[in-house]
Formats: C-alpha cells, structure tokens, sequence
C-alpha cells in the first residue's frame, strides 16, 4: 500500500500504564487518511481511549509509549518533546472530548478563550481574531453567535459547549480532529446534531477524524471505517458497510448482536458471556477466545494474526485465516 | 407484560403534580401537571433530554422534593402530605427505592459490597446480624452475584457489577417500587443489556413496579411496557412501548426517535416514515412559545396558530395519551415533506 496522503500513522503501538507493570495497548497499527473518518470502538478498558491519547501526545500519568511509532502526516512524532507537541496542538491536531465543561474555563467567555487560541496560534490581531471567532461559532452552527461570544461556560447548554469545543479544536484547520467519545453525554436528539456537524466539516474542510466510542450505532452513522478494540489489540478493521454487514470476528459478531438496531422492536437483549480479561494480562493466544462462541483449539495455541479478510478489511481470528488459506 | 388487574388501584399515582425549584426570582418550574400511574409488575419508561425534569420526578416521588400542588399516593396513602416523623418512618420503610446512574459515584468507596447493602436494613431497624446477613446474600443472589462479592469495595469490581451491586442496595429492604435513574447509560451495551434483562427478571419474579428513565429509546423498546415521554416538565405522550414507538403521536417523541443511532446505515432506512430534518424546527429558529403556549411549540415545525395554548394530555387510545394540538395532522406534513426531501439527503 502506498504510504503517501496518510495524516495518521501508528505502527506496532504499545502502551504500557501503572508506570510500566502492564502493558494496556499491544501493537496497535492502523492509518488515517486525509478527510477520512475512523471510528475506534470497544468495550471500557480495551485500549481505545489510551490509543487516542497517545496520538496527541497526552498520555495520563504513569503511562508510557513502550514501542512502537506515531507518526503525523509523515514525520515521527513518537518521542517528541513538549514543545514539539505545543506546535502541533491545535494548529496540526484539535481535540474534542467527552466532558466539554472540564476543558474550558468556567471564568472566561467562550468567545475570549477561541480568540486566545486564534491570537496565540495564528497570531491574528483582538479584531482579526473576534471576526474570526464569530465565523467559527456559524460555523458549528451556534445561532446568535455574537451573544454566544460572550457568555461563560455555564451559561450554555451541553450540546451547545460541545459545539464550543469543536469550534475551538477546528479553529487553526487542522488535519485531524481527534474525538474521544464527544457525544457520550449530550442527549440524542443533540448527539444527531452534532454527528451531522462532524461530517459537514470533513466536507466541507477534508479534515480527518479519529473517533472513539464504546456505541457502535454511533460509530456506524458516522464513519467510513471502524476499527474494534479488544482487550489492547484490534480484532477487526475495515469498511463501515463491511464491518457491520459481513462482520469476520466473533467480537464484532457480538458486539452488533448487543448494540441498538434503531428498529424500536421489542426483542430479546443479547449479552456477551462472560468478561473481557484485566488490563495487561498475559494471554497466549486470542484474547477473544475465552468468551467466543466458535473457539477452537488451535485458538489458544500461539498469537493470533490479523489476516486481511477483503479490500481493505482485515481480522485478528484463526477461524477468518483458516478460511484465507482454503480460497 | 403488565400484570394490571382491570379496576386495580395503581401502586403509585402522581397526581397532576407541580414542582418548582428555588425560590424568588430564582424560582423555576421543573413539573407542570404531571399524572402518571404505576401498577406493580410494570416496567414504565421514562424519557425525556436534560432539564425535562425526569430525576426531579424521581425525587419528588421517593419525597426528596415536596410538590407544590398535587399529591403523590402510593398503595392508597397519599404520602406527599405525610411531615416530618411520619415522612421519616415512610421512608425508612422503604417502598420505593431509587437506583442511580453511576454506581461509582453512587456508592460509597470505603465500604465493602456487604456494608453496602446492608445500609438500608440498618436504616429500617434491622439488629440482628444472622438476620442482616441472610437478606444480604438473598439480595446479591437475586442479583445474580454469588458471596465472594461480600467483601470487596466498589473500586475493586466491573462497573456492570458496581450497577448489580447499587440493585441489590435497593432491593435488600423489599421494595415494591424501583425507580432507576440511567441505570445504564454509564455502561457498556453487552452490560447494559445485561442490567436491562435484571431488571425485567425481577419484575416477573419478585411482581416489582420498575420505573426506568433513561433517553436510550432503544433499549426501552426491549422490556418496558409502557413509555412516558416528558418534555420541559409536562407529559407530551404517555402509551403501550409498542405502539408509541410504532406509531409515534407526538413529534417529540418522533423526533427522538429519528434521533437515535443505529447499526444500519442510513442507505438501508428508508423504512423510516420520518426524516429528522423534518422533525427539528426550522433552521432560522421560530420565535419561542409565549407563557401558557405550548411547551414544544418553538421547536416544533408543526406549530400553529392553535399552539399558543398549552394543549392537554388527551386520550388517543387505549392507555395511550398525547398532548398535541395536531396530533391528527403532523405526521401527514412530515411524511410529504420527507418523501420530498427525497433519498438523497437521507444522510
């Protein structure tokens, strides 16, 4: 595959947390193309929202990148220093998350703290910078943005400090907009809004966009491709459509038999048996098969590897390979 | 399904309720005439965005917020007018239980599973410690967790075992009513999935009346019997899970609908009667309902002349009740503009 036009790298990604005693992310590789949308999805504790945070360069303490490169749009970023990273913050990568009002300041306007940002980042002047700001406000679609501008973060609704965030995250054109479970806490009709919001601006801006939630039907609406965590690793990787209409793995199998199918119809909840093992454990084999309906053997018996299962479409199970091999 | 006898008193009525928060200037309105009827052995399902006022009516029940007009009766005995003392007993009593929607936040960390749920018989008296102890396990059993469980702290089990834990809390003291708060937006879906199906073994095993608010629609449309859907603190429609979420009467409530996420992608939906577009208000916002209009009229693309006036909760069908002025005619409008729209917006 040719590796031009990639804004996101990771190759062989290891995270390691509680200061190195277990190691959370195993070998994590995948790429981001430019105006591509990536949905990273899993169960709490499967690496997903570590992954993320090593790609902007803001792993919590005790955390540490073991092995394994990120590279941005080409250049190694993995052992950047802090200033490295400051440059690429906001200007090369925005950032959304899931808790809007932690990330702001609860004594400024929102309009003041997207001006800092244009001021610092772009160096635009107090005029240049509020003409700025109030475009960005349209265009996350806050209506009256002049009043938005000077109210404090208090003063807005959840949804509507999400779309502050974005604004914020998308206000220096950056490549990728890395969003970590951005609408997990905005009610649906909001979440609706502000998917649809994320998917105008790759139109309308061809900015990338790493999304990571546990929701599956969220993933699915919005992205182009959807990668499975599980336990540290990924288990499947591929087309949206593919991943969810010919899924390969087991994992992926049971997480669309759990998730919300949108019909309203009253039906059996499915669950998947069993729980995912503890961060770090050592595993021979696939991490998958202690819970997996269609274990074989042979599925314990040495490390599993991902084998490409289609165009682009690839998954971490002995079964697909096997299937592989015969065709 | 419901186990309603015909003619049965509900086990809990809310009775054209008002709440009002704060005082003064700072005094705000939460409920507005809300009727809701339980009867034991139903799953009811609360929905509503933030500020609808569906914890508000959680707390006003179980008698943490006193309403200002209106009564709350539960099995017969209107307990809202209960004072002091007699408030005190009734609760300790423990009918009603309220589950909360982060267990880790909910329960306290420097307790152990045991202590936890050992709080509400301490609470309604209980001394004797063989007899504490075997209402415990009978609690965490009912759960479906087994005794090794007894002395660990929250910190130290899953989160769909801290929600499983925050359950037995509850049912330790034999409530006759669950009210649950989110129980399971914290969670993952094949644990979500897991809590939801508790609960409806529950109710068929012990006949409890469970009152689950949430704004996943989805997961509702799996156990509850009924849906009431609340919007800024009225009732907009309250009916069967079933043909509410077949035939949505209220655009509220199709609108939420339309909203939800799911696993087919948009291309394969067109079985869905409504395009979201046409259910949120025009883009250039309508101007905001006057005082007495109704309470969803500046979001609705369906308001008329009629909605400056609150419209009441009217019977459409059996049990089923909607508060819309248009409720005969919206679903025609949105249906043309829809089909319009045309395939090629659908995204």
């Amino acid at each position: 595959m040719p590796d031009f036009g990639e804004v996101l790298r990771l190759d062989d990604l290891h995270v390691s947390v509680h200061n190195g005693a277990a190691t959370a992310v195993r070998g994590v590789s995948l790429r981001v193309r430019p105006g591509e949308i990536v949905g990273l999805v899993g169960e709490s504790g499967s690496g997903k929202t570590l992954t993320c945070r090593a790609v902007l360069g803001v792993l919590p303490p005790g955390c540490a990148v073991e092995r394994g490169t990120v590279s941005f749009g080409g250049a190694d970023v993995t052992s950047l220093s802090r200033r490295g990273w400051e440059r690429l913050h906001g200007s090369e990568l925005g950032a959304v998350f899931q808790d809007p009002a932690s990330y702001l300041n609860p004594v400024l306007t929102v309009g003041g703290q997207l001006t800092e940002v244009l001021r610092v980042k772009l160096g635009l002047g107090r005029r240049a910078g509020h003409r700025r700001a109030l475009e960005l406000f349209e265009a996350v679609g806050l209506r009256q943005p002049e009043q938005v501008f000077h109210l404090i973060p208090a003063e807005l609704s959840g949804g509507m400090l999400q779309r502050v965030m974005i604004a914020i995250a998308i206000s220096c054109d950056p490549q990728l907009l890395v969003a970590d479970e951005p609408t997990t806490a905005l009610d649906v009709t909001i979440q609706a809004e502000v998917l649809e919001l994320l998917r105008k601006l790759r139109e309308e801006r061809g900015m990338a966009v790493l999304f990571v939630s546990h929701d599956l039907a969220v993933i699915t609406q919005l992205c182009d491709r959807i990668v499975v965590f599980y336990a540290g690793e990924i288990v499947e990787s591929g087309p949206a459509e593919e991943i969810t209409q010919q899924p390969r793995h087991p994992y992926t199998q049971a997480l669309l038999r759990v998730a919300s199918v949108g019909d309203f119809g009253r039906r059996e909840l499915e669950v998947i048996a069993g729980q995912p093992p503890r961060v770090g454990a050592d595993i021979t084999g696939c991490r998958f098969a202690a819970r997996c309906p269609a274990a074989v053997p042979e599925c314990a018996a040495g490390p599993v590897r991902s084998v490409p299962v289609g165009d682009q479409h690839q998954a971490r199970c002995v079964l697909a390979a096997r299937e592989v091999v015969t065709t | 399904m419901s186990t309603e006898v015909a003619g049965s008193p509900p086990l809990l009525a809310v009775e054209s309720v008002d709440v009002t928060l704060g005082r003064g200037w700072r005094a705000n309105q939460v409920l507005s005439g809300v009727d809701l009827d339980v009867w034991p052995g139903e799953i009811v399902g609360l929905v509503g965005e933030t500020g609808s006022g569906k914890t508000t009516l959680a707390r006003t029940v179980v008698g943490l917020v006193n309403p200002r007009r209106g009564r709350i009766v539960f099995e017969g005995q209107p307990i809202s007018a209960l004072r002091r003392g007699a408030r005190r007993a009734e609760r300790r009593r423990g009918h009603v239980q309220l589950v909360f929607q982060d267990p880790l936040r909910s329960l306290d960390p420097d307790l152990t599973v045991a202590e936890i749920v050992a709080e509400g018989l301490r609470i309604r008296g209980e001394t004797d410690r063989d007899e504490i102890r075997r209402q415990v396990t009978r609690a965490l059993e009912q759960v479906g967790l087994d005794a090794t469980m007894l002395e660990r702290t929250p910190g130290q089990i899953s989160g769909g075992q801290r929600q499983r834990v925050s359950i037995a809390r509850a049912l330790a003291v034999e409530p006759r009513l669950l009210i649950c708060d989110e129980p399971v937006s914290a969670l993952d879906a094949s644990t979500r999935n897991h809590v939801l199906r508790l609960l409806d073994e529950l109710r068929t095993s012990l006949g409890l009346a469970i009152v689950i608010i949430s704004h996943d629609l989805s997961s509702l449309a799996g156990i509850a019997d009924r849906v009431v859907v609340l919007y800024r603190g009225r009732i907009v429609e309250d009916g069967p899970v079933d043909r509410v979420f077949a035939t949505p009467r209220h655009p509220y409530t199709a609108l939420l609908m339309a909203s939800a996420p799911s696993i087919r992608q948009h291309s394969v939906r067109h079985d869905r009667p409504f395009s979201v577009h046409q259910l949120r208000g025009a883009s250039s916002g309508p101007p905001p309902a006057g005082p007495g209009g109704c309470v969803f009229a500046d979001r609705c693309p369906f308001a008329a002349d009629a909605c400056a006036v609150q419209p009441p909760l009217e019977a459409v069908g059996e049990r089923w009740s909607v508060a819309c002025h248009r409720h005969e005619e919206w679903g025609a409008l949105a249906q043309i503009a829809t089909r319009q729209e045309g395939p090629a917006h659908a995204r």
